[in-house]
């Protein structure tokens, strides 16, 4: 019954998961052609001595299933490898990169829930009528809009054009304000948010169709419901029966899209930061794939997996917190 | 009757206007409910019951409209008509706004009770949420005081432990505890009528048999007066005590409730009674009535029954029937929309019987969709 | 009230049931008006990629002007970089014919090595068309025999199924397919390899469909009956489970269609789908990314045809949704 028992469940069914993705990352990124010792000193004529020594300090020479192992030893240790092309631990080239891509996808999933819900709110309740004309059509072409070109066609209106916001690069608010030259901390924010715009609005964009759209059925759905034509005919009025009665169940298919929807946001971040030049896991990984730095590769795409596979467990337990009609033990 | 019920309805018609035409799902129909009486209304799925009653609200939506008649509640008029001066219908101008409709009637004159207890109650907040809210709005005190009241109403309804049950979610509840919660919520706004619409059709037999009498002692001790939506003529002869018959949007039989049942001046109610086991009479077997209501997109000209009905006869197909008081009885208004009956004066003896034939052409013709009007409510 | 339509409808459906699904959604279409503007956007696309493909073969000139490499004539010159011939500077980055500067010679102007801006939008709907269908086919079959298989044996097939499917789901599609890309295209990418991908990407999408339908099936009396009447399992799947399910898997297929047309679109962008000089829409992208501030018109045109390109797949496919499953909207 208690939550944390739930939780517990839900985490250890997900370590399958997990390590079949490590398997087929692993098994890919080896079968790689090229090796990193070759990338590397591509402009140096290596003798096969110094490459063997090389391979040998790197641990290249044992078996696949050998390497598989104590890369898997480790990742219990947190541990995700030794990058040889960036001359450092994985794990903290992974984390010293996670904060502008948690700050992209933290912030577009903020700006696509807080505006599709009213918006899809407000359509389901004006079914038919112009602003639900408008919310389906600015659906539309949300899902089927590619976020990089939203994103370019932003920076040429807003950057290029009207020279309102930065073309690129994202403004870190946990740096100090020297850093960038700025005066004060407020600037420092204010350059954060102005920054962080344009590239949140490109990436939340298809978020924020996707759940528009789904907050709009759902409402429809749940305002056709007999408790609502109940509230009706007690004299509630139509804002709170919207506000109040409607409201919190159709929210809960939301919960569990914004999970699912991780994995689509992190790969959609990708490319985004590809538009934008932010320095974050993204663009670690396209330039890990370039250098042939596999331990990169494997430890980003299992990072990656497991903060989409955390999200649908933490979704789950949202919904189940909120759900009254879900008890933990698993029956109804 | 009585010179001055509680409501009064005249002339009642709503229409859904659909992609695919205008379907009439009450027809002009007219019926009276005095003071502390229990008033049934009865017929088919689809034969536009809840329709007719939530339109006493005027709680009809999207594609439906009530276009015409007159609803009186008390000295208030719930809706009215008159001809504007460009030749359309408009508001009559002592007919209540939207507002006043919402604040003044729903809930605190009039209340409701739904047929799917399992549907009426919203599954993400408490029982008590709910009471307390509409409590609250109705009658105009304290959510403290709200939630005594709610409280009380609970044990009045017969539910145990009730300030412990007052904080549970509906899927706690079984379906009888929550149609019992929902009369709770019914009578602890204090209205003057209620509408129940099919309240005990999801229930089991002895559940409906318990709500039943627990509906009877509340309206005797509270002088409520209620409409009784129901497809089951057995819950009519417990409770009603005037009766209308519904078929295919149109009031076909109007009358004290032992009236109906003994002196039934009407094929389809006689069909209907026919359906259902009775203590005083004795029969091989039921019998179900004969084929299915026709569309109400499309419904057959005359008599809406004559595509049914065993005594049909040729005039029936060419004479829509209004209803007219049919009683042998001075004291006893009983009015039937029947062409049998003498006063209609169409000759009906003289017009030759329907064959099954020709019966069977204008069933098919009229198509066996059914506008369902349980489904239309939600 | 308001579902009153959807009622009468609804019950049409009970009536005629699941067999005619079908022709009943095409009907459907028919009355829908944005769901017919989905179909003829399709059905244009899909012509016009026809007709380039065709007129490539021949060699002939599209809407009067050339483009210097079709896709045939770009495979061989791909392996050899030095064979292509010099930039034709005089006529590169031409202005559209709207813009200051530019002629209606080249209505949306020219690229950097002043081919017919327009004419390479116009061939490369070809490719995204094929890649849209390509993919969608592979996620399909993979997903439906995956899917077919799990649900009906049930127990540790599906199991083991599904724990693969979940692997799949699990890791960013985007990440998944470059991975693959650089493994199978041994460091070459190219967008045949990046369609596979996007094909493989698909697979947990139609196969969990493919289970839950199967599993609904799977019970029906018919199905009991043939499997007491010892048809084989296989055969029992194959001719009636996955006709049966053929409707709800036709709607996600028409979806999908843009979403991997989408995910390519990403991927040439990135460098991971068709390379230069294919006309693709995304690798056209990704060079006028360059291009944003000296001629940011480049980038547009690209977009849009991506834009109408997904809005007819997925204007078809929520109308065949609704059509299928009319709850919601009618």
């Amino acid at each position: 019954m208690s939550i944390l028992r739930y939780a517990i469940d839900r985490i250890l069914q997900t370590i399958p998961v997990l390590i079949g993705v490590s398997l087929i990352t692993f098994l890919f990124i080896n079968a790689l052609p090229g090796d990193v010792i070759s990338a590397l000193y591509a402009d140096q004529a290596l003798g096969e001595e110094s490459i063997r020594a090389l391979e040998e300090r790197h641990g290249l020479n044992e078996s696949f299933f050998e390497r598989y192992l104590s890369f898997m030893a480790g990742i219990l240790q947190g541990d995700l490898g030794y990058s040889i092309h960036y001359e450092t631990s994985v794990t903290s080239l992974v984390l010293t990169r996670a904060g502008p891509t948690l700050m992209l996808t933290l912030s577009a999933f903020a700006f696509a829930i807080v505006t599709a819900i009213p918006l899809g709110a407000i359509a389901a309740s004006r079914r038919n009528q112009s602003p639900d004309h408008l919310s389906r059509i600015v659906a539309l072409f949300g899902v089927s809009t590619p976020s990089f070109w939203v994103g370019i066609m932003l920076i040429v209106i807003f950057a290029v054009t009207l020279g309102w916001l930065p073309s690129g690069g994202l403004v870190y608010p946990w740096r100090a304000p020297g850093h960038y030259g700025f005066d004060s901390q407020l600037e420092l924010y204010v350059q954060t948010v102005q920054s962080l715009l344009l590239p949140m609005i490109a990436l939340g964009t298809m978020q924020m169709a996707m759940l528009m759209r789904i907050e709009r059925s759902e409402m429809v759905e749940t305002l056709q419901r007999d408790y609502i034509q109940l509230a009706r005919a007690y004299g509630v009025s139509e804002r709170t029966i919207l506000r109040k009665h409607a409201f919190r169940e159709a929210q809960l298919p939301i919960i569990t899209i914004v999970g699912l929807n991780i994995s689509t946001a992190l790969g959609g971040s990708v490319v985004i930061e590809q538009v934008f030049d932010i320095n974050g896991i993204g663009k670690l990984l396209l330039s890990a794939i370039e250098l042939r730095d596999f331990q990169v590769v494997t430890g980003i795409t299992l990072v990656l997996a497991a903060i989409f596979v955390i999200g649908v467990v933490i979704t789950d337990i949202a919904y189940a917190y909120i759900d009254p009609r879900i008890t933990l033990d698993g029956g109804e | 009757m009585s010179s001055n019920p509680l409501l009064s309805v005249e002339g009642l018609t709503v229409q859904f206007f659909t992609d695919r035409g205008t379907v009439t799902a009450v027809n002009e129909i007219s019926f009276e409910i005095q003071e502390e009486e229990i008033v049934g209304l009865v017929g088919e799925s689809g034969a536009g019951k809840s329709v007719a009653s939530m339109s006493l609200l005027r709680l009809i939506n999207g594609p439906g409209r009530i276009v015409e008649g007159e609803i009186r509640y008390k000295d208030r008029t719930l809706f009215a008509l008159e001809e504007g001066p460009d030749g359309e219908p408009r508001k009559r101008e002592d007919m209540l706004s939207d507002e006043e409709m919402r604040t003044e009637i729903r809930g605190n004159e009039i209340a409701v009770i739904f047929q799917d207890p399992m549907e009426s109650l919203n599954p993400v907040y408490t029982v008590g949420n709910q009471l307390q809210e509409f409590i609250k709005l109705n009658r105009d005190i304290s959510k403290k005081e709200a939630r005594s009241e709610a409280i009380r109403m609970l044990r009045e309804v017969g539910i145990s432990d009730a300030a412990e049950r007052y904080e549970k979610y509906p899927h706690e509840f079984s379906g009888g505890m929550r149609q019992r919660v929902l009369i709770a919520m019914a009578l602890a706004c204090k209205p003057n009528l209620i509408i129940a619409d099919e309240p005990t059709t999801a229930l089991d037999v002895t559940i409906e048999g318990q709500i039943l009498d627990l509906v009877q002692d509340l309206q005797e001790k509270y002088g409520t007066s209620f409409l009784w939506v129901t497809h089951d003529m057995g819950v009519v002869a417990d409770i009603c005590e005037q009766v209308n018959v519904m078929y295919l949007g149109n009031i076909v039989e109007q009358a004290p409730v032992d009236d109906i049942f003994y002196n039934t001046k009407h094929l389809y109610t006689d069909a209907l009674l026919d359906s259902m086991p009775r203590p005083d009479r004795t029969v091989e077997r039921l019998k179900a009535i004969k084929g299915v209501m026709p569309s109400a997109i499309d419904p057959p000209e005359g008599c809406p029954f004559h595509t049914r009905c065993p005594d049909a006869r040729q005039v029936c197909e060419q004479t829509h029937p209004d209803l007219r008081d049919v009683s042998d009885d001075a004291n006893i208004i009983h009015r039937s929309a029947c062409l049998k009956h003498d006063i209609f004066n169409v000759n009906y003896e003289g017009s030759l019987p329907m064959t099954d034939e020709t019966k069977r052409q204008a069933n098919t013709s009229a198509g066996t969709t059914s506008v369902n009007e349980t489904g239309a409510d939600r | 009230m308001a579902t009153n339509e959807a009622q009468v409808e609804q019950d049409e459906t009970a009536v005629s049931g699941q067999e005619v699904g079908l022709s009943h959604q095409l009907k459907q279409i028919k009355r829908d008006i944005t769901a017919r503007i989905g179909l003829y956007i399709v059905v244009l696309v899909t012509f016009v990629a026809g007709f380039s493909w065709f007129d490539a073969n021949l060699g002939t000139i599209t809407f009067g002007y050339v483009s210097d490499y079709t896709l045939a004539q770009a495979a061989p010159l791909l392996e050899h970089p030095e064979r292509l011939p010099p930039p034709t500077d005089m006529n590169a980055h031409a202005p559209p014919a709207f813009v200051e500067g530019g002629t209606w010679e080249h209505p949306l102007g020219t690229d950097h090595e002043g081919r017919d801006y327009l004419s390479r939008i116009v061939y490369g709907t070809r490719i995204s068309v094929m890649v849209g269908f390509a993919a969608t086919a592979i996620g399909l079959v993979g997903g439906v025999a995956i899917g077919a298989t799990a649900g009906y044996y049930g127990g540790r097939v599906d199991d083991l199924l599904m724990r693969f499917v979940e692997i799949i789901f699990a890791i960013p599609a985007l990440v998944l397919i470059i991975v693959f890309t650089e493994f199978v295209s041994g460091g070459n990418p190219d967008i045949q390899y990046a369609v596979a991908g996007a094909g493989i990407a698909s697979i947990p999408i139609f196969s969990r469909i493919m289970r839950s339908r199967v599993l609904s099936v799977r019970e029906m009396e018919y199905i009991e009956a043939a499997r007491s009447a010892g048809v084989k399992d296989r055969h029992i799947i194959i001719r009636h489970v996955i006709p049966n399910s053929f409707a709800s898997v036709l709607v996600y297929a028409t979806l999908q269609v843009g979403v991997v047309i989408l995910l390519v679109a990403s991927l040439s962008f990135l460098g991971y789908g068709a390379q230069p000089p294919t006309p693709d829409w995304g690798q056209m992208l990704s060079y006028a990314h360059g291009q944003m501030h000296s001629n940011p018109w480049m980038s547009v045109f690209p977009g849009l045809a991506i834009l109408v390109t997904i809005m007819g797949f997925n204007l078809l496919g929520d109308g065949l949704q609704d059509a299928l499953n009319p709850r919601i909207d009618n």
